[in-house]
């Protein structure tokens, strides 16, 4: 075996050898896989599986028992953690609107003036909602509407990568497809997108690789061959079963 | 009849009557109320024996208010034991800022450096320093559980984990100062404190008892104050993980 430092530098994350546990209990062992920008990485797997655990090993939230994860071939062990999040964003499950406008969350953290609105419009945008936004109160919006700000905010620190955590967890078809087709535009445009889902037809819409956690373990391959060989366990069927290419589902980006 | 038989006839009475109160109304809560009024009884009973002895003996009222000291802690740290070391947080948190502003006090001569003086007012400004560190941290506790979803993104969008909790800890002292300071805005309106009804009782003149009550709620005000800083200050310490990550108490 080859050790992570011998390898050519993954351009984006490379998860090699990753073992991670609470006290006793080992979540996941030996996981190894690469996220590369460009590209979007499904993590599937049933509920309890590890998904939610491996993302935050990604940002370093969590700090795994063993093995590493490289960005760009650096260990993010050796990174500044701070820098690391803002390279490597997150969209946990729950949106979490944090106090004050929708302009101040998406400036969280962020020099207000020296940014100005032009990217927190631009980031706005890719997250499908409109500059409107702006002043609205963070807490007064709709469910579907915070996932969007939170998608939104974890854009406007312009990262190389973006993880996301059950993103069509509670919308229905319709907009599930639109975040299907969003995280597609933003790998399209040059993002690592990292999604974790327990919906492997959404999976199989977005995803150019699949990573199939089980037992704590994970298989790696293209969407088509995995799913076809996943048992239909607890995947969300919407409509009409699709066909398993990867790229040909593709939904297009809305205009 | 003579005065102390009056005391102890008329306070029996009235906790027998609270009793069979709470009875009648099927309130569940005779078997308390006896069981509090008995202890506070025994308590008090032991320590006025106690006092009397230190008071006569100075080198008794160091370990007196070493007692009150460790005890406030114990009580204090109970409240936030999901937290690691808890204890030790409650004990500085308690400690530094009251026995710090009993120093001043007895340096600048507010207080005559008798058992008699000290005991009472390390008493109080220990009591009030327990008080703000169990709201705090109690609060604290509360909102770490609560709010890791917040905690978390927070983090995930790049704050330090200290940037991350300090608007817990804000809002728990805030919270905890609420009703701190609200003692101190309704005393002799709402209520006599117990400084002053005990030294008007003992004797002294109603100016005298009002300036020493004064004194003591003033400097509790900042004691308490420090107390609440402290114990989020070291509750985030306790809190901050290596590598800009928090744990979470379970």
């Amino acid at each position: 075996m080859t050790r992570p430092e011998d390898e050519e530098p993954v351009d984006g994350l490379a998860v090699r050898d990753l073992t991670v546990g609470h006290g006793d209990r080992v979540v996941l062992r030996d996981v190894s896989f690469d996220a590369r920008k460009g590209s979007v990485t499904a993590l599937v797997g049933p509920s309890g599986a590890g998904k939610s655990t491996l993302l935050r090993c990604l940002n370093r939230l969590l700090v795994p028992r063993d093995g590493t994860v490289l960005l760009d071939g650096e260990d993010t062990a050796e990174l500044e953690p701070t820098a690391l999040r803002r390279r490597v964003g997150l969209v946990g499950q729950v949106p979490v609107m944090l106090p004050g406008s929708v302009r101040e969350n998406l400036a969280y953290g962020l020099d207000p003036v020296a940014i100005g609105d032009e990217p927190l419009t631009e980031a706005l945008r890719a997250a499908g909602l409109s500059e409107a936004f702006f002043d609205r109160p963070a807490a007064e919006l709709s469910g579907g509407e915070r996932a969007r700000v939170a998608l939104a905010r974890a854009l406007t620190r312009e990262p190389e990568l973006l993880l996301t955590d059950e993103p069509t967890a509670a919308l229905d078809a319709a907009a599930a497809r639109h975040v299907g087709a969003t995280l597609r535009t933003l790998a399209d445009r040059g993002l690592g997108v990292v999604v974790a889902t327990h919906d492997l037809p959404f999976a199989a819409e977005v995803a150019d690789r699949v990573v199939a956690l089980r037992d704590g373990t994970a298989i790696v391959g293209a969407p088509a061959e995995l799913l076809a060989a996943a048992p239909s366990g607890p995947a969300t069927v919407r409509g009409p079963a699709r066909g398993p290419e990867p790229h040909s589902s593709r939904v297009e980006p809305p205009a | 009849m003579s005065q102390p038989l009056a005391q102890i006839l008329a306070s029996a009475a009235f906790v027998l009557a609270a009793a069979w109160l709470a009875h009648r109304q099927r309130l569940g809560l005779s078997r308390s109320l006896l069981t509090a009024a008995v202890r506070a009884a025994l308590q008090l009973a032991v320590v006025g024996a106690l006092i009397a002895l230190v008071f006569e003996v100075p080198v008794l009222a160091v370990a007196f208010v070493a007692i009150m000291v460790t005890t406030a802690s114990l009580t204090a740290g109970s409240r936030m034991r999901a937290l690691p070391r808890a204890r030790r947080i409650a004990l500085a948190a308690i400690a530094l800022p009251a026995l710090s502003a009993v120093g001043v006090l007895l340096l600048v001569g507010a207080f005559d450096a008798t058992p008699r003086a000290t005991i009472p007012t390390a008493g109080i400004l220990i009591g009030g320093a327990l008080l703000a560190t169990t709201l705090t941290g109690r609060r604290l506790v509360e909102d770490l559980v609560a709010g890791v979803d917040e905690i978390e993104t927070r983090l995930a969008l790049g704050d330090r984990a200290r940037d991350a909790l300090a608007p817990l800890t804000r809002r728990a002292i805030t919270g905890a100062m609420v009703p701190l300071t609200d003692q101190t805005r309704s005393a002799g309106l709402v209520t006599l404190p117990g400084t002053f009804v005990g030294l008007v009782l003992g004797g002294a003149s109603p100016e005298t008892a009002a300036r020493v009550q004064l004194t003591v709620l003033l400097t509790l005000l900042l004691v308490q104050l420090l107390s609440a800083l402290l114990t989020a200050e070291l509750v985030t310490r306790a809190a901050t993980l290596p590598g800009e990550r928090v744990a979470v108490p379970t």
